[in-house]
């Protein structure tokens, strides 16, 4: 019995040893095969062999990543997904969609679950150091949403107050950093994180202006602080950190889109009817990646 | 990307609160549970009618539901009923309604478990039913329920982890969030599994002394 429960303890610690040794093994040599682009195991073709693309999208987030009527994972950020594998694989519906939430984004990327992520994703410093971002497809504030007959006025009367926020979004990682004594209430999910604000847990959601747009525009009763938290920001395509080759493989396929306005299609396709026509489609999509912020 | 033990020392006071936040829901919870349980193991020992029923079917529903469902119920649901409870006074309130209903069938168990022989040993020495239950029944219950019931405690505790989802600060949520903002998903990964091995493992050790103990005290060695 001694024996036994002893060994136990053990076990964590092989855990952190395996984790730790994963990590180690995989990082150095990608970046020499992507850069020396002659090395037989190419990560295109890895993909290619598999015939199958693997993105992680949104489910809950339209009109970006969302799931329709039929069950099918569509969206702007999604349908780019489609268009990749077609581009990649000659058929569109060689992708294989993984459902993923703001706070997963990156650990599926670090942990292979996915070749790409497609949902959303806004450039920061510190993802830069994590992930390997791809030249931007959309453009992006941080505001608030507040109950329309709510007393707040400015963002500096929320400092006193409850602020919603959906783990690992820039919102969170923005108040976090810029004013960590105010109180945050993190939720996984977008949808969670809009309930919680309708049942009145929070004075306010922070979340990327683009989401919330959208849905305050379908839900009367809310509206938009006009103050951004930071500043105007690039949202893109993420690869896993070093793999130079499929971020360089993205870049020159949006640049192609890009000639053809398809980002533009799928805004009239998605977002304008969200967004309504006062906003202009060059404030929001970033066509041929051709912005830094 | 190394394992970045540095990060992991400034965390530390973060997960000592974390750690706080996850003792307090689980213990208070083991106890409100334990209190439910003794309502309804009193009931179906007594054999009372129509409330038996009721308890029974309080024990179904509640081991048939995940505590994921029941919480999202009452953090999401109810408030459209004008019940808005804390995400706190949500995580109790649904491991006890949990944690009540299994530690209710732990002593029906027990009591099951008490031999025969000795309920009717003691009707042959002229027990009235009261003496029988507190002389005969419940000691023997009690003992024979423990390590079911320790391991029943173990197990709400590992449970509150589930919490998180209603944004309680306890461990998982503080892991998250940590990964969601640095993105060291490795170090907080085994930080998160080191302290779960420290906080429950002693326990289950401590509590299986104790049971031996308690047990020795019944049976002698």
């Amino acid at each position: 019995m001694k024996t036994a429960k002893s060994s136990l303890l053990l076990l964590p610690l092989l855990a952190a040893f395996l984790l730790a040794g994963c990590n180690k093994t995989e990082e150095p040599p990608k970046p020499n095969v992507a850069s020396q682009g002659t090395a037989p195991a190419s990560y295109l073709d890895k993909i290619k062999a598999r015939d199958k693309l693997i993105v992680g999208v949104f489910t809950d987030k339209p009109p970006f990543g969302f799931v329709d009527e039929a069950g099918r994972y569509v969206g702007f950020d999604t349908d780019i997904g489609r268009r990749f594998a077609k581009d990649l694989l000659g058929d569109e519906n060689k992708v294989e969609f993984v459902a993923v939430e703001p706070a997963s984004r990156i650990p599926f990327l670090q942990s292979d679950k996915v070749d790409l992520i497609l949902a959303n994703m806004t450039v920061t410093p510190e993802r830069k150091e994590a992930v390997e971002f791809t030249n931007p497809n959309l453009k992006v504030a941080v505001q608030a949403l507040v109950p329309q007959a709510s007393a707040v006025k400015s963002l500096d009367d929320l400092a006193s107050r409850t602020i919603i926020v959906t783990t690992g979004t820039t919102a969170d990682i923005w108040l976090t950093k810029n004013h960590p004594d105010w109180k945050l209430l993190k939720f996984e999910k977008n949808s969670e994180s809009l309930q919680a604000l309708a049942n009145g847990r929070g004075d306010a959601y922070a979340q990327d202006n683009l989401v919330l747009f959208s849905w305050a525009k379908q839900n009367p009763g809310y509206r938009v602080l006009e103050q951004t938290l930071g500043a105007e920001a690039p949202i893109a395509p993420a690869v896993k950190k070093g793999n130079l080759e499929l971020r360089d493989w993205v870049n020159a396929e949006l640049a192609k889109l890009g000639e053809e306005k398809y980002l533009l299609k799928l805004y009239d396709q998605y977002v304008r009817k969200e967004l309504g026509d006062d906003t202009k489609p060059e404030s929001v999509i970033v066509e041929g990646g051709k912005w830094q912020g | 990307m190394n394992f970045d033990y540095a990060f992991i020392l400034n965390t530390l006071p973060a997960f000592l609160k974390a750690v706080g936040v996850t003792l307090q829901v689980g213990l208070i919870a083991i106890a409100t549970s334990l209190l439910v349980a003794l309502f309804n193991a009193t009931i179906l020992v007594l054999r009372t009618p129509y409330l038996q029923r009721l308890v029974g079917l309080y024990v179904e529903l509640a081991r048939n539901t995940p505590l994921l469902i029941q919480l999202f119920f009452v953090y999401f649901a109810l408030p459209a009923l004008g019940i808005k409870v804390s995400g706190f006074a949500a995580a109790i309130i649904t491991m006890t309604f949990l944690g009540g209903a299994y530690l209710t069938e732990v002593l029906r168990a027990g009591v099951d478990a008490v031999p025969q022989a000795q309920l009717e040993s003691g009707r042959s020495i002229g027990l009235s039913h009261g003496q029988l239950l507190r002389y005969v029944i419940l000691p023997q219950a009690g003992i024979l329920s423990l390590p079911s019931l320790f391991a029943n405690f173990i197990f709400l505790l590992k449970e509150t982890t589930v919490v998180s989802a209603v944004a309680v600060p306890e461990i998982l949520y503080t892991t998250k969030s940590y990964i969601a903002l640095y993105y060291k998903t490795y170090e907080m990964l085994a930080v998160l599994t080191l302290i779960c091995v420290l906080l429950f493992l002693p326990l289950s050790l401590l509590l299986s002394r104790l049971e031996r103990r308690l047990q020795h005290g019944q049976f002698g060695s």
